[in-house]
């Protein structure tokens, strides 16, 4: 028994020795799954990182739409989203990255801006541009193309009722949106048409503003005007210093 | 024969249990993570978030363009969790340093000290792009 023993010490060495790499294996794997967390929160930082790069190429479409849209020069766009470029290609934390775009041309975007402020009732200032974003990061390489659009609308539907002779009390109710989502201005001016000449609205016309809170707004003010209708025109300024104007011809209820 | 040779078997025997064990510790080494390094990326995580948060309806940019440094460290102190510490350097597309204020809630004197880079393009129609590195560390 004890020459068995002995005989077989070197074996059972080798089985013991197979138990603690056995218990070292499934260490091993314990470590494989931590090091699988590790790996979606290295995949969280880069997605939270392009979204951070996606956010901030929204700013300054907005910028550059609030410039435009305030009298700037069209190619503003362009400038603005190639020092944007230029500030991306500087990062090197989270890898590097580049971003490359196009602004968008067709019947209606120039230099990937639409002003369309003339059409009655309805007013939009909008930009457009297409991206490909490349990210290399140290664990991937990402490239992702997308596009952003800068859309501000405001429609507006208005009419009149006589109070007695020329005077009239104009009703409107305007909508405003923010790629086509309800939005709210920050200042707003109301014109009516007099003799070929646009008067600005204001207290002695008692003007009233309610705000409904979910984006509509209803006016109203009386002007005297001899005219059978009544040319108005409204100029907002959204919350994100975007400019807008819609016209509307507005009759007698 | 045998028993002259049975030393050897023991020593060959003694060496394959030497290498088994230390091929497992080998293969265990190469998959290890620094639970520091996990650590360091959570925090990041949560500052990238904290800026994201602040620049989604464009405060972020109006802070830094208006030079409102004490609010901004107000609202980081906010957004943060409590007992993280933050320092925070806003630099111009020169890689100028435009902050003339310090942005801290404390010291960092944590080993473990997370840095996030931040582009942020301001919204207003004067456009400014400034990059942000801030760092962060959990209070000891």
């Amino acid at each position: 028994m004890r020459r068995l023993r002995a005989n077989s010490s070197g074996q059972l060495l080798i089985i013991a020795a197979l138990v603690i790499a056995l218990l070292i294996s499934s260490t091993t794997t314990y470590i494989y799954e931590l090091t699988k967390e590790t790996d979606t929160s290295k995949t969280r930082a880069i997605n939270d990182f392009i979204l951070a790069l996606k956010q901030n190429t929204k700013n300054a479409i907005i910028s550059s739409l609030a410039n435009v849209s305030n009298g700037g020069a069209k190619i503003t766009l362009k400038s603005n989203l190639n020092k944007l470029s230029e500030v991306f290609r500087s990062l090197r934390h989270s890898g590097t990255c580049s971003q490359f775009f196009m602004v968008h041309n067709d019947s209606n975007y120039d230099s990937g801006t639409w002003l369309s402020w003339n059409t009655s009732g309805l007013g939009v200032s909008s930009a457009y541009a297409n991206f490909t974003l490349t990210v290399y990061g140290i664990t991937a390489k990402i490239d992702m193309p997308y596009a952003v659009n800068v859309t501000t609308t405001i429609t507006i539907n208005g009419s009149y009722s006589v109070v007695s002779g020329d005077e009239k009390q104009v009703t409107l109710i305007c909508r405003t949106f923010n790629e086509a989502q309800p939005a709210l201005w920050k200042n707003v001016t109301v014109f009516y048409e007099s003799g070929g000449n646009w008067v600005q609205v204001n207290s002695t016309n008692n003007l009233s503003i309610v705000n409904y809170g979910n984006g509509t707004y209803s006016a109203s003010f009386t002007i005297t005007l001899a005219s059978d209708t009544v040319g108005v025109s409204t100029c907002i300024l959204d919350s994100r210093d975007i400019f807008v104007r819609a016209n509307i011809t507005c009759h007698a209820v | 024969m045998r028993r002259e040779n049975a030393g050897q078997i023991r020593v060959l025997e003694a060496f394959f249990a030497v290498l088994v064990v230390f091929s497992a510790f080998t293969v265990t080494t190469s998959f290890t993570v620094s639970p520091n390094n996990a650590k360091r990326e959570d925090l990041a995580s949560i500052g990238l978030q904290a800026l994201l948060k602040l620049d989604s309806d464009g405060s972020l940019g109006n802070y830094v363009s208006g030079g409102n440094w004490s609010l901004l460290r107000d609202v980081l102190d906010e957004v943060l969790p409590i007992g993280v510490c933050f320092n925070l350097t806003v630099y111009d597309d020169q890689m100028q340093q435009v902050n003339n204020a310090i942005v801290a809630n404390g010291g960092l004197n944590n080993q473990e000290i997370a840095f996030v880079e931040y582009a942020c393009a301001s919204r207003n129609p004067v456009f400014n792009c400034y990059t942000i590195h801030m760092w962060l560390a959990v209070a000891s």
